[in-house]
């Protein structure tokens, strides 16, 4: 027989390193031939952070993404961003990359200034351009004016270090002001049908909100949460390294079994974005909070499904058929 | 809405390198003149190593050399927080898992350093296996590192063995005796959590070479943090951090098992005895049994809960499945217990986590990072609660969950972005009012 | 020993031993270092290469049986600089994070494109269920073939979302 249930679980997860350790991420910003090079050591692991900050770059210079390169990492080459871990890089390298496009933009408006004999108020930047409101047609782009900025002897750069402080707790009771930088919020509602005779658990729906400040890339977001909420139900149902005295039993895929398409569930996803973080315009970071929610709601689900709640992970088909078996006798 | 780009669906900046082919991940870069290596690993979890003898592996034509820890007696320990991981096992030395390193094997193909590696003899004094925390945390039990733990408090219950014992934290806040005294109901439950691998679909490896010219080892491998693995290389091969250069290739999933070091150091030695370009890819089984996996945890939580939904107190205990060395423990066992309660409103609030010492492969950093663990022991437990004093659970995480001004397990007031009663609300819009 | 192989149109010969991967005549000798290993033992589909009009894992496949096999390789689907349907459509819906699956996954849908033109969920699903992927959770690659379905049957792109 198949059983369905319904199960919620509602988390929060404290990002970056917090907990009073250094934690910082440094970048710079500068014109490269044709295009604007962005020199950072943040490593895009596939979540996105490369183009996140192309984003923000993009947005606060007005000039077209196409035109931003990023270097590749290399330790003689970028400074220190700190690590792609503890969902940290959007905050920490977005706010980096954030402000020192804005200083690059001061700086821009302040040699433009003085080329056009003008003050901040009265230019215009457009398109990679920047210009006087009353004379359009008289622009020069970045790259001009970083020649004629290198012609003074004067480098049209920046480079920017975004560091927020946070308090060590108190080694006997925990206890501090300020232990991480903010905290995201998620609430997922998940459906499942279990199979009571050979113990199947397949999860149909997963219905997501999540608080996340702003979403820089909406559709980056949605695959954070459903690719994390997926490796939850891999958590939840059927992952377990197996290690008995110290041996691992099953080093293959054979063995460890990982979700695969046909667990793929059907996805509704609600950003709420209040814009109302410290992150660059608003956000919060997404990476794990997106995947600790589904193991706690698939089993509650499984629980409304079938009455019987599971206190070890992962619930395996075997767990379920004694449990139910146990049930009835 | 004015801006441009922010909050768009802007196209990813590397996808087109991906579904050509064309992005370049560690193992698509290729040298000429370049040697493979492989590291003979431990044959017992838990053993000293009384003998290796590599005459065969050596005497196997293409092998171009063997290391082993007589040849660099002076390698410092490594280790994300805490230094406890040897880079090679010497003679008279013990292993502490099934990965730990006894010779480095590089051969003229990956073929050959892999049968020059199955070639080495290895002689082992066995020792009794530690695989269960909680075995490992009694008096008696036997002590896997000899040097005791740098981390430990002295707040440390004098009954537990601190021989195995990694590292210790607590949390008091308010007061959890009066908190359970105005509970009306009190649910005490152990929740328990498995050895999971973060298994991103592209295993370790690196390639590399030595630059004459400035002296420095070049290596291009995965990591999520360049200047990290640079630092504990250099620390500890005792060089330099300018001489060795790490450069970020394309990377193929992480989900934090690519924060330890895997391939660097053993890489670097190889590059620094050949001066030849040497690549090292692990097989997946190798990656699974010798790299970092996420802990296991043994949760117990003692919740109270008044009639009229409120919780009044909230007390857990964590034990945290190390493993053989640190890794990220002394940061993610802790970090879960500073979850304990999730994002739900408790005055008293009474805590401890353990990270303990086993013979099974060290566990380290995986997305959640002990939250996931957590969450799932605390919003079992929130639902078998609302069940119990049969409230809707939806309701009752509602009525408890943070808004502004809201104080954590840490004591950290929120005073800002604290929507976590609108995602409830959103959710039950989107489910249309279910239950 | 040497063999003949047709690699994206491209006749190869390759001095190699009969027990050597596919994968490794591919990487190693030939370049085509698109083709990914993942677990060496057919488990996860990143080495997915078509031989002869088929589906294959190309780490299980040896030298012996390459032997005047036709091969297509994702190096082989662009044109230039025109990317195929299906490459379009994966980065369109954002089916692409990591991209270590991604070249198996990709040649895995235009397989099961080429069976059916226009599979539902389920026939998608069972379709790349031997490519695994640890990013997306399969959600937006399932949108991405759906999408190059409609790009096939020449319905156009992301107008019809």
């Amino acid at each position: 027989m198949k059983k369905r249930g319904q199960g919620m679980a509602t988390i929060m997860f404290g990002f970056g390193y917090g907990e009073g350790f250094p934690d910082h991420s440094i970048v710079s910003i500068e014109f490269e031939d044709e295009s604007l090079l962005i020199r950072t050591a943040a490593a895009d692991v596939g979540q996105g952070v490369l183009t996140v900050i192309t984003q923000i770059a993009a947005e606060i210079l007005k000039i077209d993404p196409d035109l931003i390169k990023i270097s590749q990492g290399d330790t003689h080459l970028t400074k220190n961003s700190g690590s792609t871990s503890a969902t940290r890089q959007t905050f920490f390298t977005g706010n980096a990359v954030k402000q020192a496009a804005e200083e690059l933009l001061g700086k821009i408006y302040h040699y433009a200034s003085l080329e056009f004999r003008s003050n901040h108020p009265e230019l215009i930047v457009k398109d990679g351009h920047i210009f006087r409101h009353d004379d359009p047609e008289n622009k020069l782009s970045y790259w001009q004016l970083a020649e004629i900025v290198s012609q003074k002897g004067e480098e049209l750069k920046s480079e920017a270090s975004f560091f927020p402080a946070t308090d060590a707790p108190d080694a006997a009771t925990g206890q501090a002001d300020n232990v991480y930088v903010a905290y995201t919020f998620m609430t997922q509602k998940v459906e499942v049908e279990v199979d009571t005779v050979t113990g199947e658990v397949e999860v149909i729906e997963v219905n997501t909100a999540m608080d996340l400040g702003k979403a820089i890339n909406p559709r980056n977001v949605e695959g954070q949460i459903e690719g994390g909420t997926v490796q939850g139900i891999g958590m939840a149902l059927m992952e377990d390294q197996v290690i008995q005295n110290g041996i691992t039993l099953n080093p293959d895929l054979t063995g460890y079994l990982v979700p695969t398409a046909m667990d793929s569930p059907h996805f509704k996803t609600s950003l709420i974005e209040n814009e109302d973080a410290d992150g660059p315009f608003g956000a919060k970071g997404v990476g794990e909070p997106s995947m600790i929610a589904a193991a706690p709601a698939v089993a509650n689900a499984i629980h409304d499904a079938i009455g019987v709640r599971f206190y070890e992970l992962p619930i395996t088909p075997d767990k379920i058929k004694k449990a139910l078996k146990d049930k009835i006798f | 809405m004015s801006k441009r780009i922010i909050g768009k669906d802007f196209k990813k900046v590397d996808a087109r390198d991906k579904v050509t082919g064309k992005a370049l991940y560690t193992r698509d870069i290729y040298f000429d003149d370049m040697l493979y290596m492989k590291v003979k690993r431990a044959p017992f979890p838990h053993a000293y190593l009384r003998k290796l003898n590599t005459d065969k592996a050596e005497s196997l034509a293409g092998v171009v050399k063997i290391i082993t820890a007589e040849d660099y007696p002076d390698l410092n320990k490594y280790g994300l927080i805490y230094k406890d991981q040897p880079v090679l096992i010497g003679i008279g030395e013990k292993m502490h898992y099934m990965g730990d390193p006894l010779a480095i094997v590089i051969a003229e193909t990956e073929e050959t350093a892999k049968r020059a590696c199955e070639l080495i003899e290895v002689e082992v004094e066995e020792l009794e296996v530690v695989t269960d925390p909680l075995q490992a945390l009694k008096k008696d039990a036997p002590v896997i590192h000899e040097e005791l733990s740098g981390l430990l408090t002295d707040r440390l219950d004098k009954k537990l063995n601190p021989a195995n014992i990694l590292c210790d934290h607590y949390l008091e806040k308010g007061n959890v005796e009066e908190g359970f005294a105005r509970a009306d109901k009190i649910f005490e439950r152990e929740y328990k959590t498995q050895h999971i691998d973060q298994l991103p679909l592209q295993s370790e490896a690196g390639v590399g070479l030595y630059d004459e010219d400035t002296g420095t080892v070049k290596i291009w491998a995965a990591t999520q943090w360049l200047h990290d693995t640079q630092a504990d290389v250099a620390q500890s091969l005792g060089l330099p951090k300018e001489k060795i250069r790490i450069i970020q290739p394309t990377i193929g999933g992480a989900f934090g098992k690519k924060e330890d070091i895997s391939v660097h150091i053993h890489l670097a030695l190889a590059i620094l005895a050949t001066k030849r370009p040497v690549k090292f890819s692990y097989t997946r089984k190798g990656s699974m049994i010798t790299q970092s996996k996420r802990h296991p945890l043994i949760i117990r939580h003692k919740t109270g809960v008044a009639n009229d939904g409120f919780l009044t107190a909230w007390q857990t205990e964590v034990i945290g499945d190390v493993g053989a060395y640190a890794s990220s423990s002394p940061a993610v066992v802790h970090k879960g217990l500073y979850h304990c309660t999730g994002p739900y409103n408790v005055a008293n609030v009474r805590g401890v986590s353990y990270a303990v010492y086993t013979n099974n492969t060290f566990t380290g950093a995986m997305r959640g990072f002990g939250t996931a663990q957590m969450a799932f022991s605390y919003d079992s437990q929130m639902d078998l609660m609302a069940a119990e004093l049969g409230i809707d659970p939806a309701h009752f995480r509602l009525q408890n969950a943070y808004e502004i001004g809201s104080s954590t397990p840490n004591g950290q007031i929120l005073t800002r972005s604290v929507n976590v009663r609108k995602t409830i609300k959103e959710v039950l819009a989107m489910t249309e009012g279910g239950k | 020993m040497k063999i003949t192989l047709t690699v994206n149109d491209e006749k190869r010969e390759v001095e190699t031993s009969p027990t050597t991967r596919l994968l490794d005549i591919l990487r190693d000798d030939l370049h085509f270092t698109g083709t990914k290993e993942g677990c060496g033992k057919g488990e996860c589909g990143a080495c997915t290469v078509i031989m002869n009009g088929k589906l294959v894992s190309s780490c299980l496949v040896l030298a012996l049986q390459a032997d005047g096999a036709e091969i297509l390789t994702i190096e082989g689907l662009s044109k230039g600089d025109q990317l195929h349907p299906v490459q379009e459509a994966y980065i369109e819906t954002g089916a692409v994070q990591c991209g270590f699956c991604t070249p198996g996954m990709i040649l895995a849908s235009k397989s099961l494109l080429d069976r059916i033109p226009d599979p539902d969920e389920q026939q998608i699903k069972r379709g790349l269920s031997g490519n695994i992927c640890r990013c997306t959770g399969y959600t937006k690659i399932i949108e991405a073939v759906k999408l190059s379905a409609r790009k096939l049957a020449g319905k156009g792109g992301e107008e019809d979302e």
